[in-house]
């Protein structure tokens, strides 16, 4: 408890290290354009190879349990397009980049901690941590939407490619369940926890590789316990969210 | 000129530096000297603010760095240079890019001037045509040398180096220490210098301060050191039995 604690007083330290004006904004936009490269973009193909299975799969589950003739078969796109965009393109994509971004930034972050590369810009006079971090955080929660809204897109894309190769259900039962009582709300909610769940993974990743130790096995653990603790808060986040939101 | 007095630092109870007291003169090496965990690391850290001492005065000058604000520390430490041990290069730059990082944070130069001090930053360590290459690319000494270069891109008036040598065959050892000198004598800087290297000892210790245990037992230059009475200091010195009995032959 007392450890969690430390670490808590630790992390808001960082933060507000972070969260200084930039020494130079050119530098920082420079960087931004850098991170928003390796830790989105470089993220979209995987998301989409996920998301184009995941649709497809929902699609496949929802019409195997809609037998009924009573049930309308265009249930089975408005029962994929809400299983996506309630929870698969915020919550589940979010804890995929968790495994990805998460441990890419620790392990960088926690190399050069280990190398003395921080300690080298500390002295130079260079907040290392404005430097590094707050990029890294700006482009990733500004392009979070951007993630969720494509993760949200394909899916229901891979959704229509395996009614279109199975037939299950026609493609217009399938576009009419898209359409049928949709909630701008939904969307908005996605988004607002996908940027939520953004700003953990590169904060809690940064934190645990800011303050990596004990040479390359430190920086092994400390990528392996930013995960552990991103997933876990991630999870907690999504149950407070979803009471506060929905 | 650095000037330390009564320092004094301890972690987790346990007392790492205990009372130093002692002055660093511009345009001279000066060396702390000491065995594997004796203390000089975190002298050095203490130094240039990586650590705060418990008790203390750390002078720079008419400054005194420990009681300075943070916005002062960091002008502070733009006067400052330091070659690390593992040179610290950044992974993510090339050798051009890694000396031009601290003038695109302090300097309004323009690109062309900033690749102007650079070249001659590279020119004055004798290291040119690996502008383009990455660190990983370089040999231990090379990065050494890109170490001194990027320490000096801002003209440094205060030059930390932490155990330069290591990893480094003897012969790049002396011409990275000489290096140092040379660059130290040619801009009058502050050189501290963190070693347990005897050749740097005997080739470039203008002064040398010897800790043991936490505690400065000897200061002197590189000529004193040889008829030195301090029998920590000469067991250090002399570990080996052929320097023990070079000791005894000189005596």
């Amino acid at each position: 408890m007392r450890k969690t604690l430390e670490m808590t007083g630790e992390y808001c330290m960082l933060m507000l290290k972070v969260f200084q004006k930039p020494e130079k904004w050119r530098i920082f936009f420079r960087q931004c354009v850098v991170e928003a490269q390796k830790l989105t973009l470089d993220s979209v193909p995987l998301i989409s190879v996920i998301s184009i299975f995941i649709g497809a799969v929902a699609v496949i589950q929802t019409v195997n349990n809609l037998e009924s003739p009573f049930i309308p078969k265009m249930y089975v796109g408005y029962m994929a397009r809400e299983i996506l965009v309630l929870e698969f393109c915020s919550t589940m994509v979010a804890l995929i980049l968790a495994g990805k971004i998460g441990s890419n930034i620790a392990s960088e972050i926690g190399s050069m901690r280990i190398t003395e590369q921080i300690d080298a810009m500390d002295i130079m006079g260079v907040n290392s941590a404005n430097y590094l971090i707050l990029p890294k955080i700006a482009s990733s929660v500004v392009l979070s939407p951007f993630v969720m809204l494509s993760s949200f897109v394909i899916g229901l894309l891979g959704g229509a490619a395996i009614i279109a190769a199975t037939g299950a259900v026609t493609m217009a039962q399938y576009v009419e369940g898209l359409q049928f009582a949709f909630k701008m709300h939904y969307v908005w909610y996605s988004i607002a926890k996908m940027a939520i769940f953004t700003f953990i993974i590169t904060s809690l990743a940064s934190y645990f590789g800011y303050y990596a130790k004990g040479g390359s096995l430190g920086v092994g653990r400390s990528s392996t316990k930013a995960i552990v603790a991103i997933s876990i808060l991630i999870l907690v986040f999504d149950l407070v969210l979803t009471k506060l939101l929905l | 000129m650095i000037s330390v007095k009564n320092l004094y630092k301890e972690f987790d109870g346990r007392t790492v530096l205990n009372n130093i007291s002692i002055d660093y003169k511009e345009g001279e090496c000066s060396l702390i000297i000491g065995a594997s965990g004796s203390g000089k690391t975190v002298l050095l850290k203490n130094l240039v603010g990586l650590h705060t001492p418990d008790s203390g005065e750390i002078w720079y000058d008419n400054k005194q760095f420990t009681t300075l604000k943070e916005k002062q520390k960091k002008e502070l430490r733009k006067e400052m240079g330091m070659l690390f041990q593992g040179s610290a290069l950044f992974d993510f730059a090339t050798v051009e890019e890694n000396i031009m990082f601290p003038m695109d944070f302090f300097t309004e130069w323009s690109y062309e001037e900033k690749l102007e001090r650079a070249n001659f930053c590279l020119k004055r360590v004798n290291l040119e045509n690996a502008n383009k290459k990455y660190p990983n690319e370089l040999s231990g000494g090379m990065q050494k040398r890109v170490g001194i270069a990027r320490a000096i891109a801002l003209n440094p008036k205060y030059l930390f180096c932490d155990e330069p040598n290591s990893g480094l065959d003897p012969t790049t050892s002396i011409v990275i220490d000489h290096l140092i000198q040379e660059i130290t004598q040619e801009y009058n800087i502050t050189t501290i210098i963190n070693t347990h290297d005897m050749n740097s000892v005997m080739e470039i210790g203008d002064k040398i301060g010897f800790i043991y245990k936490g505690e400065k037992l000897w200061e002197g230059s590189n000529r004193e050191i040889l008829h030195s009475d301090c029998k920590e200091l000469n067991d250090f010195v002399f570990a080996s039995n052929m320097a023990k009995q070079l000791k005894a032959l000189m005596k």
